[in-house]
């Protein structure tokens, strides 16, 4: 259920105003209120775009959480160079 | 009084997200078709504008996903992408011709959810920013989940096309409709970028000039590996042209706009 709660997460902070405010204010706090594990964790906290996708998060949710973090077209198709 | 208007489009982010990216020629095609349609639409004077959109992660979650969800709400609010630039708006709804619509639907034997809150991102909100500019026709949301298996089979789609053109046509109000998404696209994925224009041809050769009941014939694995994730998305279309069997459709353009990563075509649709 692990990746469960990573993708609910990411749903929440990209579409909900009070919830994406609350994790920009403080994203370490805001993410211990998921069940993730530690590699899961810190793929969120450093938007680390190719990890969260190796993950297995869904790509309509992972998109645009980077885009939120102003990760550019060019900069999130060089993370995923090379993966199918 | 009936079906006014419909049409069906594309609504990549990049349209107004990252316009500037694309080539200036395929830019002004799309947005310029867009407008076109903006005319039309203005010039049927509809009373209320029926979106048959998909599900982008806005609304529903994996904790609750709804196959075919009708909004019933008397307002909606969007777009949730901060980046799209698209001013955040409220758009008036039509709660009594959603219900009507969903009575139609039960009726007939579509169990459509329904729900009196939703949230509009860039696959309601592009449309409706160019061809409601003013945000002052009601929008009546109709979502299908276009986003993660199991989705409706296009045969479903179609059928469901057929119940609501049936129950509108025989509505007191000037109902307009548009059908939001694909053409061919993998948004986000490692694919990102890839378009199959014979892919999208075709689909748009058979709206267009052939038997459009063949749309229904579309499997979910040939949808998945012709058109890519986002190309689930012409469901909505499939579902348009169920609703308007006699009409003929014309195409407006097509481009596959490589930095907008998507095959993007409209389509418009007029009593033959």
């Amino acid at each position: 259920m692990s990746l469960y709660q990573l993708q609910k997460l990411i749903y929440h902070v990209n579409r909900d105003e009070a919830q994406r405010e609350r994790y920009r204010q403080n994203p370490a706090e805001f993410i211990k209120g998921y069940d993730l594990t530690e590699q899961e964790a810190a793929a969120a906290l450093n938007v680390d775009v190719r990890t969260l996708y190796t993950l297995g998060v869904h790509s309509l949710l992972l998109r645009p959480f980077t885009l939120l973090h102003k990760v550019s077209n060019e900069d999130y198709a060089k993370a995923l160079a090379g993966l199918e | 009084m009936s079906i006014v208007f419909a049409c069906a489009a594309s609504h990549a982010p990049g349209i107004t997200a990252w316009t500037e990216a694309a080539p200036k020629e395929q830019a002004d095609k799309i947005i310029g078709s867009y407008h076109k349609l903006q005319a039309m639409l203005d010039a049927t004077k509809p009373d209320a504008l029926l979106a048959i959109s998909v599900e982008h992660w806005a609304n529903f979650f994996l904790n609750q996903m709804p196959t075919f969800c009708i909004g019933r709400a008397d307002h909606y609010d969007g777009p949730v992408e901060e980046w799209l630039r698209i001013s955040k708006s409220r758009i008036p709804g039509d709660g009594q011709l959603s219900a009507e619509l969903l009575d139609g639907c039960l009726e007939a034997g579509f169990d459509l959810s329904f729900s009196d809150e939703l949230l509009f991102d860039h696959a309601t909100m592009l449309p409706i920013h160019f061809l409601t500019p003013r945000m002052d026709i009601p929008v009546v949301p109709l979502i299908l989940n276009t986003l993660t298996p199991p989705m409706p089979s296009p045969k479903r789609c179609y059928a469901l096309g057929r119940v609501l053109g049936e129950t509108l046509e025989k509505h007191s109000k000037r109902i307009a409709i548009v059908a939001t998404g694909g053409l061919s696209h993998w948004p986000g994925e490692a694919k990102h970028g890839k378009i199959n224009i014979p892919f999208d041809k075709r689909f748009l050769d058979i709206l267009t000039t052939g038997d459009r009941s063949q749309l229904a014939g579309y499997t979910h694995e040939e949808i998945n590996v012709e058109a890519g994730s986002g190309g689930h998305e012409i469901r909505t279309w499939i579902t348009l042209a169920g609703a308007l069997p006699d009409w003929k459709a014309t195409l407006l353009a097509y481009e596959p706009v490589a930095p907008w990563a998507t095959g993007c075509g409209l389509v418009t649709f007029s009593r033959s």
